[in-house]
């Protein structure tokens, strides 16, 4: 049944961590990352506005080849700003890698990162759930709509400063969006 | 066939279609929960798909941000809640990996069995369900619901629950395996196996099913990869890419099984995978109960009473029952996750449907939309 022989796709146990660090040094120089590590992955820090030259150079240098968006996450640090976690792999190679993208905090006029929907298909709904959940802009999405909340809810409830309790929601208003009230 | 006169004869225009917007759900018994599509449809044809998600949305993360490792973790076998198990192993697997404890010998393997008899338990719906879209009625369910509702008699005996049992713990498990439990596990695995090869007789075996289901929707790996889709469906496309093999969590590489792959990516590909993958499983299960530690602790003892975690982060993935069951997790001091994601298999899965969909009939999106196996739980979170 299985045709693995014919594929391209090296599945391999992980290439050890170290090494991926060593060969991502270069490109880390490259566009003003720094590297780190966290407990699984090894961990790269870059500036928003450099994002999408980084994520085109992994994807397509043939010594990485990070054809997968396994996760995206975003993160609240509430007045220290926030952040969005990708996490990238490599069919090929078997290696993953954490991006890390340092944002202002919410509400701040550039609180937005490029879109990677162009890089990855994945990366439409990973986007539109960080978009509501965090009021995170993400330039270049086709269609940056709620999905998990109601369609005309605008609040952002994974914000730190977002309360658990004693929301209320109030609907059918006639000067302005459904939002809440306390 | 009436031959009309030419001046009556019908036009070019008249044969010409309006585009109609059909919506389905959010209840309706072909989307397996609470999901909603619009399809707009040119006669009986699929010109475009738009899915409407969050009917079951509970907001798992910011609940799981309000309160302690040890009880957040109820919320999450509510995720995929055909495999409870699966859930609470990777979760525990996220707070063991950012605190670092070690997991006692004994309780790895009872984990391996429970997670292993969830995704048993979750493709027995999944043929079930899958038979009844296609059209074997109810057959199929009540097939595989037999099976079912001996695993989870099982999982009662052994935690006190059958869908949400919380029975694996950060650290271990809660308590030690019933006395009878091994014996009972041996009868149930013949059961399972009889099970599987009724169900296999019943759908493989049936001419129309197979019919229905081959050729409709094929996809290649490069596509799937890009478009996030993990779990049977990838393995459905040929790459034998498992992540109890590629990247391996808990006692998996110990453990010898294969890894059932499909050759096209079509759904009877993704059926045939999960069918295949049913066998594996029984495979690993029998293994772990002649290889399990017979007695032994079953929890770390080391565990403090309340848990707090210094700056840590982590990307913890397992293999769900329906792909790749990510939890990212970050702590910061304190005894609550500061952070939890969860990256759900199906909501990715799901996330695909629009270009699956769009090209085929009517009647078949309703079999690839279960082809994909989608748990609403996990993908609205």
């Amino acid at each position: 049944m299985s045709k693995a022989a014919s594929l391209p796709y090296v599945v391999t146990p992980q290439i050890p961590n170290a090494r991926l660090a060593d060969a991502l040094g270069a490109v880390a120089a490259q566009f003003g990352a720094t590297l780190g590590q966290t407990k699984s992955d090894v961990n790269l820090d870059v500036p928003a506005d450099r994002l999408r030259d980084l994520v085109r150079t992994l994807k397509e240098r043939s010594a990485f080849q990070f054809d997968y968006l396994r996760n995206m996450a975003g993160v609240d640090f509430g007045e220290e700003g926030m952040a969005i976690k990708y996490q990238l792999y490599s069919f090929r190679h078997g290696h993953t890698l954490q991006i890390t993208v340092p944002l202002p905090p919410h509400n701040h006029p550039h609180a937005s990162v490029p879109s990677l929907v162009e890089f990855y298909g994945a990366a439409d709904w990973h986007e539109r759930e960080a978009a509501e959940m965090f009021g995170i802009h993400f330039e270049g999405h086709p269609n940056l709509k709620n999905l998990l909340l109601e369609e005309d809810l605008h609040i952002h409830p994974l914000l730190k400063a977002h309360p658990l309790q004693k929301a209320e929601i109030k609907q059918g208003i006639e000067d302005g969006p459904a939002g809440f009230n306390f | 066939m009436t031959v009309w006169p030419d001046q009556l004869a019908p036009t070019e225009a008249e044969f010409d279609t309006v585009d109609m917007t059909i919506n389905i759900g959010p209840q309706h018994p072909a989307t397996h929960g609470v999901f909603r599509m619009v399809l707009t449809v040119d006669g009986e044809l699929v010109v475009d798909c738009e899915p409407y998600i969050g009917y079951l949305h509970r907001g798992l993360e910011k609940l799981t941000e309000t309160a302690d490792y040890r009880q957040a973790m109820g919320w999450w076998d509510r995720t995929d809640y055909l495999a409870g198990m699966c859930c609470e192993f990777a979760y525990c697997d996220t707070v063991e990996r950012l605190a670092g404890f070690e997991v006692p010998d004994r309780a790895q393997y009872i984990r391996v069995i429970m997670a292993e008899l969830s995704r048993i338990n979750s493709h027995f719906m999944f043929l079930g369900a899958f038979g009844a879209d296609v059209g074997s009625f109810g057959t199929s369910f009540i097939y595989g619901w037999r099976e079912r509702e001996r695993i989870y008699d099982l999982f009662e005996e052994v935690a006190g629950d059958r869908m949400f049992p919380t029975y694996i713990k950060v650290g271990g498990v809660t308590m030690d395996l019933p006395e009878n439990f091994e014996s009972r596990c041996r009868w149930l695995i013949a059961s399972i196996k009889q099970g599987i090869e009724d169900l296999d007789g019943l759908l493989t075996g049936n001419e129309i099913f197979v019919e229905r289901c081959r050729g409709l929707s094929p996809m290649s790996t490069e596509e799937a990869i890009g478009l996030g889709i993990t779990g049977p469906v990838l393995r459905a496309t040929g790459i034998p890419w498992d992540l109890r093999k590629a990247e391996p969590y808990g006692i998996y590489s110990q453990l010898n099984f294969d890894i059932p792959t499909g050759r096209n990516g079509d759904v009877f590909d993704r059926y045939f995978v999960r069918l295949s993958e049913m066998y594996q499983s029984v495979r690993i299960i029998e293994q772990c109960l002649a290889e399990m530690p017979k007695s032994g602790l079953v929890l770390n003892p080391d565990l403090p009473k309340t848990l707090r975690i210094t700056d840590a982060e982590v990307y913890v993935r397992h293999e769900g029952t329906k792909g790749e069951y990510g939890v990212f997790g970050m702590a910061k001091g304190g005894t609550n996750a500061y952070r939890m994601k969860l990256r759900s298999p199906s909501f990715c899965n799901l996330s695909a449907l629009r270009r699956m969909v769009v090209g085929s009939y009517v009647a078949d999106a309703v079999i690839i939309l279960g082809s994909l196996d989608i748990v609403l739980g996990e993908v609205d979170k």
